[in-house]
C-alpha cells in the first residue's frame, strides 16, 4: 500500500565494479523534510540523481505521485533539483534564471506574460531575493546564488525537491541561517524536501525524518531523536560520529573486547557485526584507579590530547589495545577538566547507557 | 586630532618609489614586444600605404606621390570584381565552415564524455596539417576531377551517369577546398568553449523541463558564441588573404585580392600591389572589428 509521495523499491545501481546502491527500499512521506545522511561513497548522490532522472538504475522501481519514474525523462518528472554548485545559467540574470523553467518547459501550456511575471516575483520574494532580479549571477554572493538555485526550481511547483548538499558551499554562519530558511520555505509550500548531506549535525537538525545511507544500503529511516539515541546498527552509529564503538563478541552475558569485558544491561539489537557502543557525551573521566559504582562500567585509558570547540571539549584517550576513545564534555554540564598528557585515567559510564549490537 | 592630520599629510609626501619601480619594470617587460610589433607590423603597413602612392611606370618606380594607382584600381572592372569575389568567397566559406564545424565541435566538446576520446578526436582533426599546405590543396584535384574519386564513386553507385564537370576548376572547388582546410580552426575554439560549459547547468535545464532544442537555443548556443567569434576571426583572416587555394583549385579562373597581389608583385608593379594590399588590410580590419563587436571577448574569456 503506497502511502508516501515517493516510493522506491529494490533500487540497484552499479558503476563498473562498484555497487553504489544495493536494493534500496524507501517510502518518503509527503509534506515532510527528509534528510539523507551518508559519508562519501555511501551512494547518496547516486540515489538523488536516479530519483531526479539524470541516471538510470540497473534494477528497481520508483513511483512518484502514482507515476512510474523509471523510463520517464527528467524534464517531465515534476521533481525539482538543487545542485551542490548551484549550476546557475551564467549568461542570464537572476530573474531570467528563475523564469527559465516557466519560459522553456517542453510540457504544459505556455503561460501568459503577466502570469509568468507574477509567479516569478512571488518565488523571488519567497526565497528573499527581492530587488536583485536584474543582477548577473556573478554579481551576487554565495548565499544569494543558493537562493536563486532554489527559486529556479521552486517556480515550476514541483511536488518533491531534491537538494544535493545545498549548504556545503556556504560558510558556517550562512549555513546556520539557511537551515532555518529552508525549513521555513518548505513548510510554506507544503512539499517534501529530500536533503542530502554528509554532516550528521545538519541531517539531525533539518530533517523531520532521517535516512541513514551506508555503502549503498538504507541503515535506518526514522525521526532524528530515534536515530541519534537508538541507531539501528553499528554502521549507523558510526555514521553519526558521536559514538565510540568497540568490536568483540558476546559471551555469557558479557561483551568481550580486546581490552575489557563489559556487562550487558543496556539495549540489545541483533546484528551480524557484534559491537559495543557508548556515546561520547555519556562518558565521565575519573582520576587514576577510581572505584566504579555498581551500575557503571569503567576502563583504564591514557589521555592523549584535547580539542576545544567553544561550547564543548573533546578529549582523546587511548586504550591498551591502541583504540582511540573520544569523550565529549559539554561545558554547560561539566566543568573543564585539566588532564595530564600521557597520564592514565579511568573512563566510566552507566551500564544501561551503552548500546550492544550482536 | 592635529597629530592625526599631520600623519595624514606626511604620508602623502612620502616617495612612491615602490609603485614607480613596478611601472618601470612593466615597461622593460613589454619593450621587446612593442619593438617587434613596431618593426615588423606597424612600419611595414605604413610603408605599404606610402608606396601605394608612388608613381609607377612600366619599368621603374619613383617616390613621387600620386593617386594614379588608386584610380586605376577603382576604374577597372576586373579589380573591383576581384574585391567582390573575395568578399563573396569569404562569406560563403565562413558559412560552410560553421555549418561543418559547429556540429563537429558539438559532438567533440559536449557529447563525448571521455576526455581522452575528445582529445583524440581533436588530434584527428589536426592530423591533415602534418602535411604541407600545398599538398593539401593539390590533393583535392584527384578527388574532384572528371576522373577523380568522387565522380568514380558516384558513377559506381549509379547516382550519376556522367562525370560532373563543375566539381573542379570552378569557384565551387575553391570553396570545397577552403572549407576543408579551414574548418578545423572553427572546430577548435568552439569545442573549447563548449567543453567549458558546466554539465550540471545542462542537467539543471533538463530538470526544469526544457527539451534539447530549447536547451541548445537558450544555453549552449549563447555560451559557445565566444568560440564562434574566435573561430570566425581565424577563418576570416585566412580566407581573406588567400591566393594559393584559389589559383590551384580554380585553374587561375577565380581571382581573389591575394591573387592580384601575387601577379602584380610578379611583374614588379609595387605601387599597384601596395594599393591592393592596403585595401585587403582595411577589409580585414573592418571584418575583425565587426566580429569583435558581437561578443565582448575580454569579458567572456
Amino acid at each position: 500500500m503506497v502511502t508516501g509521495v515517493l516510493h522506491i523499491a529494490g533500487l540497484t545501481k552499479r558503476y563498473a565494479t562498484t555497487l553504489a546502491l544495493d536494493n534500496i527500499n524507501l517510502d518518503i512521506p509527503g509534506n515532510c523534510y527528509v534528510s539523507l545522511l551518508g559519508a562519501s561513497g555511501s551512494g547518496k548522490t547516486s540515489l538523488l540523481r536516479i530519483i531526479a532522472g539524470f541516471e538510470q538504475p540497473d534494477a528497481g522501481a520508483i513511483v512518484f505521485a502514482g507515476r512510474q519514474m523509471v523510463g520517464t525523462p527528467a524534464f517531465s518528472r515534476g521533481i525539482g533539483f538543487v545542485f551542490q554548485n548551484f549550476a546557475l545559467f551564467p549568461h542570464l540574470s537572476v530573474y531570467s534564471n528563475v523564469a527559465f523553467g516557466l519560459d522553456n518547459r517542453a510540457e504544459g501550456a505556455p503561460l501568459g506574460a503577466s502570469e509568468m511575471r507574477d509567479r516569478v516575483r512571488a518565488v523571488i520574494d519567497l526565497v528573499g531575493l527581492a530587488g536583485l532580479e536584474s543582477r548577473g549571477v556573478h554579481q551576487i554572493s554565495g548565499g544569494q546564488r543558493q537562493r536563486v538555485a532554489l527559486a529556479r526550481t521552486l517556480v515550476t511547483e514541483p511536488r518533491l525537491v531534491l537538494l544535493d548538499e545545498p549548504l556545503g558551499a556556504l560558510d558556517a554562519n550562512l549555513r546556520m541561517r539557511m537551515r532555518g530558511e529552508l525549513r521555513r520555505i518548505r513548510s510554506r509550500l507544503g512539499v517534501t524536501f529530500l536533503h542530502v548531506t554528509g554532516s550528521e549535525a545538519e541531517a539531525l537538525a533539518m530533517g523531520d525524518r532521517v535516512v541513514v545511507l551506508d555503502r549503498g544500503r538504507v541503515g535506518q529511516f526514522d525521526s532524528p531523536e530515534v536515530v541519534f539515541n537508538q541507531p539501528a546498527s553499528p554502521r549507523v552509529a558510526k555514521s553519526l560520529n558521536c559514538y565510540n564503538l568497540f568490536r568483540g563478541k558476546i559471551d555469557a552475558g558479557e561483551f568481550i573486547t580486546e581490552d575489557h569485558r563489559f556487562r550487558l544491561g543496556g539495549s540489545r539489537t541483533s546484528s551480524a557485526d557484534p559491537s559495543y557502543a557508548i556515546r561520547q557525551d555519556m562518558i565521565a573521566i575519573r582520576e587514576g584507579e577510581a572505584a566504579n559504582e555498581p551500575d557503571e562500567e569503567s576502563i583504564s585509558a591514557r589521555y592523549l590530547a584535547s580539542e576545544y570547540t567553544g561550547s564543548a571539549f573533546m578529549y582523546f584517550f587511548q586504550l591498551h589495545s591502541g583504540s582511540i576513545v573520544e569523550v565529549e564534555n559539554h561545558l554547560s554540564h561539566r566543568a573543564m577538566q585539566n588532564l595530564d598528557v600521557n597520564a592514565d585515567y579511568t573512563l566510566t559510564w552507566k551500564t544501561e547507557s551503552a548500546l550492544v549490537f550482536g | 586630532m592635529t597629530v592625526l592630520l599631520h600623519a595624514a599629510i606626511d604620508k602623502s609626501s612620502l616617495p612612491v618609489a615602490g609603485k614607480r619601480g613596478l611601472n618601470r619594470v612593466a615597461y622593460w617587460l613589454i619593450a621587446p614586444g612593442v619593438l617587434w610589433m613596431t618593426l615588423f607590423l606597424v612600419v611595414p603597413i605604413l610603408m605599404i600605404v606610402y608606396v601605394s602612392f608612388w608613381t609607377q611606370t612600366t619599368f621603374k618606380i619613383e617616390p613621387i606621390l600620386t593617386t594614379r594607382s588608386w584610380a586605376a584600381f577603382f576604374a577597372s572592372d576586373t579589380y573591383i570584381g576581384a574585391l567582390w569575389t573575395t568578399v563573396r568567397i569569404w562569406l560563403i566559406v565562413l558559412f560552410t565552415t560553421l555549418l561543418v564545424g559547429y556540429p563537429t565541435a558539438l559532438f567533440v566538446g559536449l557529447f563525448v564524455k571521455n576526455k581522452t576520446l575528445s582529445t583524440a578526436l581533436l588530434v584527428l582533426c589536426v592530423i591533415p596539417f602534418w602535411t604541407s599546405f600545398l599538398i593539401r590543396v593539390l590533393a583535392w584535384r584527384p578527388m574532384l576531377g572528371k576522373e577523380g574519386a568522387i565522380n568514380i564513386i558516384l558513377q559506381m553507385l549509379h547516382i550519376t551517369s556522367a562525370p560532373i564537370d563543375a566539381l573542379l576548376f570552378t569557384e565551387l572547388s575553391v570553396i570545397i577546398g577552403m572549407t576543408q582546410i579551414y574548418c578545423v580552426f572553427m572546430v577548435g575554439p568552439i569545442a573549447f568553449m563548449l567543453g567549458r560549459i558546466d554539465p550540471n547547468v545542462i542537467e539543471a535545464a533538463r530538470d526544469l523541463g526544457a527539451s534539447f532544442g530549447r536547451i541548445f537555443r537558450t544555453i549552449i548556443l549563447p555560451l559557445s558564441m565566444p568560440g564562434v567569434i574566435v573561430g570566425s576571426i581565424f577563418v576570416s583572416v585566412m580566407v581573406l588573404g588567400e591566393f594559393a587555394t584559389a589559383s590551384a583549385l580554380s585553374g587561375r579562373k577565380v581571382n581573389m585580392l591575394g591573387n592580384i597581389i601575387v601577379t602584380q608583385v610578379g611583374s614588379l608593379k609595387w605601387a599597384f600591389a601596395s594599393v591592393v594590399g592596403v585595401i585587403l588590410t582595411i577589409l580585414m580590419g573592418i571584418v575583425i572589428a565587426a566580429l569583435l563587436r558581437i561578443v565582448d571577448l575580454k569579458r567572456e574569456l
